[in-house]
């Protein structure tokens, strides 16, 4: 009998003293493709790493490539977290930079990033063009690193990963952020690499995968756990929600007016390319609306504008809580009234951050926190990191934290202040299914009382309850604007 | 023109000279009212133009901007950066008369061309502010008396002022009033609504005056910041090439191992810097500084009497009037060093190698930082300015040699700060030949502590630390330190 493709042996791994993996034990043999699910922070993304040789870690891991392939006999790894660096070699960006316009590139571009990768590994850069189409990609070899979206930085690294088509691909969360045509073409080009020989390791909770998978395992009391398939996605319960803290029953908001935020024909370009064309939205105090469309369609745009992280509001007519942009307003003011989490407020989020810091930072919104916020303020963030269940990591980094805590963390921070608009883009990215129930639910009870939502999600099922309303963008331009309930009694 | 500071009696020489006070946060209550509704307009839309445009805007404030004709019909990159982030933009003769406040934001050199041609379209009783003084004090101009005349000066690239401004906080930031122009007494209460329109407010402000600015200025970059960097940079990659070590090892230990050691300095000053040394390599530092201190007193010295005399900004200026004859000459020269030329090897360096393994660059950087501080304090320039244009400054300029070497850090300083470095390593380079004879790669290429049993006496420790503690620029530097209150870490390594 051949080798096993990965042997791994009395695996351990500890958190802050707390046993993580014990003795843990993994066979792949040829032909698998594993798909790793279950709850976040259970040690699945340090088990892959240490497969890629990425990380120390005590026990034993033993790859074999002992089949004849023409693939590179490599282990690649697609980490849940994208990193790149800026001409000069640094990475000290802030989320907001890809609106601000500047001539000077401080970044590589897509297409000399893609071909320096190409010519690392020798690849032949005919064979990069179909994957591009597939992820839809094309139009963007000419655009910096910096003003890709969170969903397209995954693609890019999911577009290199595909275009190496290593011996062994380990895909942590890949298809966080991308929209579902995009999830579909995924799995295609993966169960077309894996005709070509290539194993897969997928860690995921979705219940869409390449149909290439064949074993399902879960993390379980630290050791590996077959299951004949997603289990855990059966075993999905409805929590009580333990009271939420008390401080949120304080609303201090100024008397409602007709429209929180009102559009008169926006529109947004960088050069001759349309971003957001003729725009006109109307959000009332109180009301939840989910906000769709697929990558690409100007979402994050649209969000930015109201968020005042876009210099181009200044040249548009729209009125936020009652105001004309641009009538003498900072942008910290509008700020103070919006709980706002992104894929990108998070990516770019100060990693060097405590948990505790993080949160306290919702308050001022920073990143980072710059001044002590006093006594009360303290009191309202421990109340609310009990509440998350975030005790023990109070004091943590961000950075030492799996990607789940770090968002229930920011998450948090989006909440504290207890605003009167909340903008969820993609709140749930990172969690696994248990979370993001349990954090609509939340959503559902922090909106009982007038709270103002824009929810975005590319998944109706995982939309709170509370949703009403719904704004559907495709190309920039505004495909439905409709009421949920009243479509829904019309069918 | 004369140059302004020579015009001034003594005891208002020594008056401007020492003015520097940390302003408390309380300062800044009334936030940007100052400026609310004013048109302010900005001439130049380059790095420091955009960002601050750009943050002045966030805060709520009136910005637009003028360049020059040509700029605007050949749509150069400053009239893009303007035009799309959505900004007016518009010539001089549309936008200066309209403006109550016009913020010059232009390189140094063309200052006196762009002063001259906005002063007589500026409206009865309006602002002009700069970033740095040397127009008005070394060049000497005159501003119509109904203006006032103010400096914000954030000590940061645009970049990072506005990257501080969107996390919510802001760079560290120095504002002064000319005093022969504030005939209505707003000056100042501009300049601190400017502050809080950029987020310097947040990060620690230093009111200053255009004359302790200038002749601080002018000696920190050409001494400790670019010049001592530059020379110290060039001695240890020949001599570890002459030793035999490998060239990509030491054109990367020498490319990023200031960056690493002033990292430490910036967190902790000179004491937090000379501590990730082990006790011998620490007395060996301590030692080889105050030798190359002795050294190069009177060097630092020359420049500082040559700047204060005005004798720096006359020769540079004659420079600019040969078409920078000089200044392109020395920028070739740099470029066609051994260092500059040998590509960083691919080596990994630990953070910790970069300490053991360039023991002399500590020297360098304590000298260096001790002597221009101490120059400069004995110059009659508060310790408080001598601290940010010494200190302060020399990790973010030791970034701009991680990044692209010398070449770059010569690229993103201004010219009169390029011209002086020159100035100073081309007396400096002989000044230390006879030192540089002495060093062996213990001190620049290999480990110090290396074949040695770490062993140190008790007492000459002990004396060693207190004598770096208890220098004056710790002293102070833990006081300004504290009122940063949030630095941000550079990854390093």
């Amino acid at each position: 009998m051949k080798k096993p493709v990965v042997h791994i042996t009395n695996f351990n791994l500890k958190f802050q003293d707390k046993s993580v993996l014990k003795d843990l034990c993994w066979t792949i043999n040829i032909g698998e493709n594993w798909l790793l699910s279950g709850e976040s922070g259970n040690g699945k993304t340090s088990l892959v790493k240490a497969i890629a040789n990425l990380i120390p870690h005590y026990g034993t891991v033993k790859i074999n490539f002992n089949t004849p392939s023409h693939l590179p006999a490599v282990v690649h790894y697609v980490s849940n977290w994208y990193q790149f660096k800026d001409l000069e070699g640094q990475s000290n960006f802030y989320y907001q930079q890809r609106y601000n316009k500047q001539v000077a590139s401080t970044t590589n571009s897509v297409g000399s990033e893609l071909r320096h990768f190409g010519q690392q590994n020798h690849l032949n850069i005919d064979t990069l063009n179909p994957i591009l189409v597939a992820l839809g990609f094309e139009h963007l070899l000419a655009a910096t690193l910096i003003e890709l979206s969170s969903g397209e930085h995954k693609k890019l690294q999911l577009i290199k990963a595909i275009w190496l088509k290593p011996q062994l691909l380990i895909l942590d969360l890949p298809y966080n952020g991308l929209d579902s045509a995009s999830r579909r073409n995924l799995n295609l080009l993966l169960d077309d690499l894996v005709e070509d020989g290539t194993q897969l390791i997928l860690i995921s909770n979705e219940s869409e995968m390449p149909s290439s998978i064949n074993r399902f395992a879960k993390i379980e009391g630290g050791k590996l756990v077959e299951t004949a398939e997603m289990q855990h996605s059966i075993n999905l319960y409805t929590e009580a929600l333990i009271p939420l803290p008390s401080f949120f029953e304080e609303k201090q908001w100024p008397a409602s007016k007709s429209h929180l935020i009102k559009m008169i024909d926006v529109n947004v370009s960088y050069g001759d390319k349309k971003v957001l064309k003729n725009i006109n939205w109307e959000v009332k105090p109180g009301e939840k609306w989910a906000l769709q469309g697929p990558n690409g369609s100007g979402k994050s745009t649209l969000l930015s504008l109201i968020c005042a992280d876009h210099p181009q509001a200044f040249a548009n007519n729209f009125y936020l809580f009652g105001n004309l942009r641009g009538s003498g307003e900072s942008i910290w003011e509008i700020k103070e009234r919006i709980g706002l989490i992104s894929p990108e407020l998070h990516w770019y989020f100060d990693p060097t951050a405590t948990v505790w810091q993080s949160i306290v930072s919702g308050f001022y919104d920073s990143s980072g926190l710059f001044c002590d916020p006093g006594y009360t303020k303290r009191l309202q963030a421990d109340e609310l990191i009990h509440f998350f269940g975030l005790d023990d990591y109070k004091n943590t980094l961000m950075n030492q934290l799996p990607l789940g805590k770090q968002r229930l963390a920011l998450l948090g921070r989006t909440i504290i202040k207890n605003p009167e608009l909340l903008i969820l883009d993609e709140p749930c990215q990172g969690l696994d299914q248990q979370q993001t129930i349990h954090f609509n639910k939340l959503i559902d009870e922090l909106c009982k009382n007038g709270t103002t939502l824009i929810y975005v999600g590319h998944f109706e099922s995982q939309l709170p309850d509370c949703i009403e309303k719904r704004i559907v963008l495709e190309n920039g331009e505004v495909q439905v604007i409709e009421d949920i309930l009243e479509a829904v009694s019309h069918t | 023109m004369a140059n302004y500071f020579n015009t001034l009696p003594l005891r208002e020489k020594l008056n401007q000279l020492g003015v520097c006070d940390f302003m408390d946060s309380s300062e800044f209550l009334d936030g940007v009212n100052a400026l609310k509704g004013k048109k302010l307009v900005i001439v130049g839309c380059g790095a420091q133009g955009l960002n601050q445009g750009l943050n002045l805007r966030d805060s709520g404030l009136d910005v637009s901007y003028t360049l020059r004709a040509a700029a605007i019909e050949s749509k150069r990159d400053s009239w893009k950066n303007a035009t799309e982030n959505n900004f007016k933009v518009g010539t001089y003769e549309e936008l200066i008369p309209t403006a109550d406040v016009v913020i010059n934001l232009t390189p140094d050199k063309q200052h006196t061309a762009v002063v001259s041609a906005i002063m007589p379209l500026m409206k009865e009783g309006a602002t002009l502010s700069y970033s740095h003084g040397f127009n008005i004090v070394e060049e000497g101009t005159q501003i119509r008396k109904d203006l006032t005349v103010i400096m914000v000066a954030p000590k940061c690239p645009g970049s990072e002022v506005r990257a501080e401004y969107v996390r919510g906080f802001g760079v560290p930031t120095l504002i002064a009033v000319h005093p022969e122009n504030d005939p209505q007494g707003k000056g100042l209460a501009q300049a601190k609504a400017y502050c809080v329109g950029t987020g310097g407010h947040k990060a620690g402000v230093l009111k200053s005056s255009f004359v302790a600015e200038v002749k601080s200025d002018l000696m920190g970059e050409q001494t400790i910041l670019c010049g001592l960097l530059q020379t110290g940079s060039i001695l240890s990659f020949d001599k570890m090439v002459e030793k035999g070590i490998n060239a990509g090892y030491a054109s990367k230990l020498v490319q990023y191992g200031v960056e690493v050691i002033t990292e430490a300095l910036k967190q902790g000053g000179i004491t937090a810097m000379m501590d990730r040394l082990s006790n011998v390599a620490k007395i060996k530092a301590f030692e080889i500084s105050e030798e190359l201190k002795d050294i190069m007193r009177p060097l630092f010295q020359k420049h500082q009497d040559d700047i204060m005399s005005g004798e720096f900004s006359r020769i540079m200026m004659e420079d600019w009037a040969n078409g920078d004859k000089n200044l392109l000459a020395w920028r070739a020269e740099t470029g066609e060093t051994a260092f500059e030329k040998t590509p960083a090897g691919d080596v990994k360096i630990g953070e910790q190698e970069y300490f053991d393994n360039y023991t002399l660059m500590v020297a360098f950087v304590r000298a260096g930082v001790e002597l221009a501080f101490e120059t400069m304090v004995d110059a009659g320039i508060k310790p408080e300015s001598a601290y940010y244009e010494s200190l302060h400054e020399t990790p973010l300029i030791a970034n701009t040699i991680a990044r692209k070497k010398l070449f770059e850090m010569n690229r993103v300083i201004s010219d009169t700060a390029e011209y002086g470095c020159y100035l100073f390593d081309q007396a400096c380079k002989p000044l230390l030949s006879d030192f540089m004879k002495k060093v062996d790669t213990d001190l620049v290429g290999k480990n110090f502590n290396e074949g040695k049993d770490g062993a140190v006496d008790n007492r000459t420790l002990i004396e060693v630390n207190e004598a770096i503690r208890s220098h004056q620029v710790e002293q102070i530097g833990a006081t300004l330190r504290k009122a940063m209150t949030a630095m941000k870490a550079i990854k390093t390594a």
